[in-house]
């Protein structure tokens, strides 16, 4: 699918063109099965540590409010 | 007597009660009418703890004005308004602490013996949420083989309900501050069981009587539903029949097809529904409802079983709590198969006007004069194939006029948290980031989890959708579940177009470039859990306070009526969540108890609760507590810049 480009105005005012939306129109017939994606137990555990980081990955490996903070 | 409009905002429940009355059929609609509440009661002035009593001590219609003669209302043993109030309360939370508990086990039961291979019918459907709730549970994955892990998973699961010490292991999901404060005030749940039974300890006669104290134990109790039971059943039914994931479905008492067979399964606990959903479609099934003159076959739900088999499957939702009786009016339901929780007794006296067989499965939950088929787990696809054979055996003996409604909507629904975080960053970088990014510079003003029963004594549907709507219109993206999500469902609320109809301008845009609808229907009442998990999340990945207390949210049940939402409604506010209930409040009778449950509970617990029957200022309160909260964050000006319109704009950029 090629990217599908809309005018905009810009906050001050500029005209910009822009990324449209990305998802196709209408109903879609299949459930979004998203979680198919992870075909086998490394990448199921590999999204856990980056996707599900907040409850799987040591805090101190990412970004988050909980990092250096003294472990519970 | 009040008008049919009066009653509902919903116009298949208008039609349908209009079918009603004109067919002689009683519903709750009208016993509403005819019995109020009792009015010690429902301030929870009334204790019947001990045999010396029923003791009733109503709070004064005016406060007296010597705080000495305030005290002197007691019952017999001297159990003051205090006492009487928190204990009748926090025998709700039990109540409802053990409905949703009860049904995890009943999950935890039937996961061990799938596992272990001896329940035909049950296979693990989402082998990650398996390794998920491994690590929780500290189970080993390594090259072990599945099934290995599954069975030490259900069999942790299981002990959680039974535990005497320690703490639940679901606990360490939430804020690492949020564990500190339950530390602090030693309200860790340390098993299920045992915070439901110290409960109906402490109330029993002279045992608690300090109404703080009582509460601590209350708050204990609640969340070994919200962080315990609750949380065990949504994670082990994901193991089992798979984690939600957008969908397409529609709701109300439309989906019911006239030429089909029409089953609606009604209750709480997905493992039978699960079996007679996808017995139905079985071509042997289709075949014999074909061989007495149907089309087809029609699953329909209702109540939290609906939301079960519509976040799992798409099946259509029939309706919510108050359309149960309206359902079978129709005169088109073949069989409605019911298991706990939220069955009205007065279905067997509808059913009888019609041709429709109520048939109950569990043994948990019998109804004089209903047809009984027990559900038997070890040979679940049996039993459903035998529930759904006296369906379409039933068919050809309609009697009564048909009439369905014609009103059904569109719904998009599958919002579990770990969907929401997909969708807000794809596979390689699913976070709540954006969410929080949002929040921050104010296109979204915050969260609001919309939950809860309908309830006869208020408009049906109507609170649910003016908080809804309301919190909308303020930029606030609402998470809902149970009746609510089904309320919003009838209304379309739960598309995408949604958004630019309803929203405030910056959760509009959201919703758009993200192809959401600004409702988030997160699934059945245990599921409420999930909401506790998106919050933890946004708490997690930082900018918004360390705490679930801080974070731009509140949660509000708008019409709630079941002892469980009391339970959900505490371990929201022991979570640190302001809470907004309508309709009626168990403990006005009790000026310690308001105080304690309005005010106090902000400086020990982080939440609070709040009292409203008006929905609009329902909302208004919500409001006014995620702006509060966004003013300590230091991220109010964002919204005001936001704001600020283009002209504005452009002379700041020309300065
Ligand atoms: S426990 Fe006390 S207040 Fe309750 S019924 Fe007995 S005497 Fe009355």
């Amino acid at each position: 699918m090629t990217d599908k480009m809309i005018k905009k105005q810009s906050f001050t005012g500029k005209k910009v063109e822009i990324l449209g939306e990305t998802y196709e129109p209408g109903m879609p017939a299949e459930k979004g099965q998203w979680r198919k994606k992870l075909r086998n137990r490394k990448a199921m555990l590999k999204y856990l540590q980056s996707g599900e980081r907040y409850w799987y990955l040591d805090a101190d490996q990412w970004c988050g409010s909980e990092r250096r903070k003294s472990k519970a | 007597m009040s008008e049919i409009g009066d009653k509902t905002v919903d116009a298949a429940t208008r039609t349908m009660l209009e079918k009603a009355a004109g067919e002689g059929i009683e519903t709750v609609f009208d016993r509403a009418e005819k019995m109020k509440p009792c009015p010690i009661g429902s301030e929870g002035s009334c204790c019947r703890n001990c045999a010396m009593g029923p003791c009733r001590i109503p709070a004064p219609k005016k406060k007296p004005k010597d705080p000495e003669k305030a005290k002197k209302r007691m019952g017999l043993c001297g159990a003051t308004a205090e006492t009487i109030a928190a204990r009748n309360f926090a025998r709700m939370i039990a109540s409802g602490c053990a409905a949703h508990s009860d049904h995890g086990r009943g999950v935890a039961e039937v996961f061990v013996a799938a596992a272990k291979g001896e329940i035909p019918g049950y296979s693990i459907q989402d082998e990650q949420k398996l390794y998920q709730v491994a690590m929780d549970f500290g189970v080993e994955i390594g090259e072990r083989d599945i099934k290995d892990i599954a069975i030490d998973v259900g069999e942790k699961a299981l002990a959680e309900f039974g535990r005497q010490e320690g703490e639940l292991a679901f606990i360490k999901r939430a804020p690492l501050k949020r564990q500190e404060i339950w530390r602090k005030l030693n309200i860790v749940p340390r098993g299920i069981d045992r915070e439901v039974v110290e409960i109906m300890h402490r109330t029993h006669m002279g045992v608690d009587q300090d109404y703080r104290n009582l509460m601590l134990q209350g708050s204990r109790a609640a969340l070994a539903d919200g962080w315990g039971g609750s949380m065990v059943a949504t994670e082990l039914q994901d193991i089992l029949f798979g984690t939600p994931v957008p969908l397409v479905s529609k709701i109300n008492l439309g989906v019911l097809k006239e030429e089909d067979v029409n089953l609606i399964v009604h209750g709480h606990e997905p493992l039978l529904s699960e079996m007679i959903a996808a017995v139905s479609q079985d071509p042997e099934m289709i075949q014999m409802a074909q061989s007495v003159g149907a089309k087809g076959i029609t699953v329909a739900g209702m109540c939290c079983t609906a939301n079960e088999i519509l976040m799992r499957h798409g099946f259509p939702i029939a309706g919510n709590f108050l359309q149960q009786e309206l359902a079978i009016t129709t005169g088109a339901v073949d069989a409605m198969i019911v298991d706990v929780q939220c069955i009205m007794e007065n279905l067997v006296n509808v059913a009888k006007c019609y041709h429709t067989k109520l048939i109950t499965t569990s043994p948990k939950a019998k109804i004089d004069g209903a047809t009984h088929v027990e559900f038997d787990e070890h040979d679940a696809i049996n039993t459903a194939k035998r529930i759904v054979r006296t369906a379409i055996e039933n068919f050809p003996n309609r009697t009564s006029k048909v009439l369905i409604p014609d009103e059904r909507t569109d719904i998009v629904a599958g919002f579990s948290h770990e969907t929401i975080n997909y969708l807000l960053g794809g596979i390689f970088r699913a976070s709540y980031r954006p969410l929080n990014d949002n929040i921050i510079n104010g296109r979204i003003r915050g969260i609001g989890g919309v939950v809860g029963c309908n309830n006869a004594r208020t408009t049906h549907d109507s609170s649910h959708l003016t908080v809804v709507k309301e919190l909308l219109k303020n930029d606030v993206i609402v998470l809902t579940t149970g009746c609510n999500a089904m309320a919003c469902g009838k209304a379309g609320l739960l598309t995408p177009e949604a958004a630019s109809k309803y929203c405030g301008e910056g959760l509009a845009s959201v919703c758009e470039t993200v192809g959401i609808p600004p409702v988030l229907h997160m699934g059945s009442c245990v599921d409420n859990s999930r909401i506790l998990m998106a919050a933890t999340a946004v708490v997690k990945d930082g900018g918004l306070g360390d705490d679930l207390s801080d974070v731009p949210a509140a949660g509000c049940a708008p019409e709630w009526m079941s002892e469980k939402a009391i339970s959900i409604g505490q371990y929201f506010v022991a979570s640190g969540v302001f809470t907004v209930f309508g309709v009626t409040f168990p403990i006005m009778g009790s000026e310690g108890m308001k105080d304690l449950l309005f005010n106090e509970f902000e400086e020990t617990l982080g939440g609070k609760w709040a009292f409203e029957k008006d929905p609009e200022k329902m909302a208004k309160l919500m409001i006014e507590h995620i702006d509060k909260k966004r003013k300590a964050l230091g991220i109010d000006k964002a919204r005001e810049r936001v704001l600020y319109d283009m002209e504005m704009r452009q002379k700041l950029d020309a300065a």
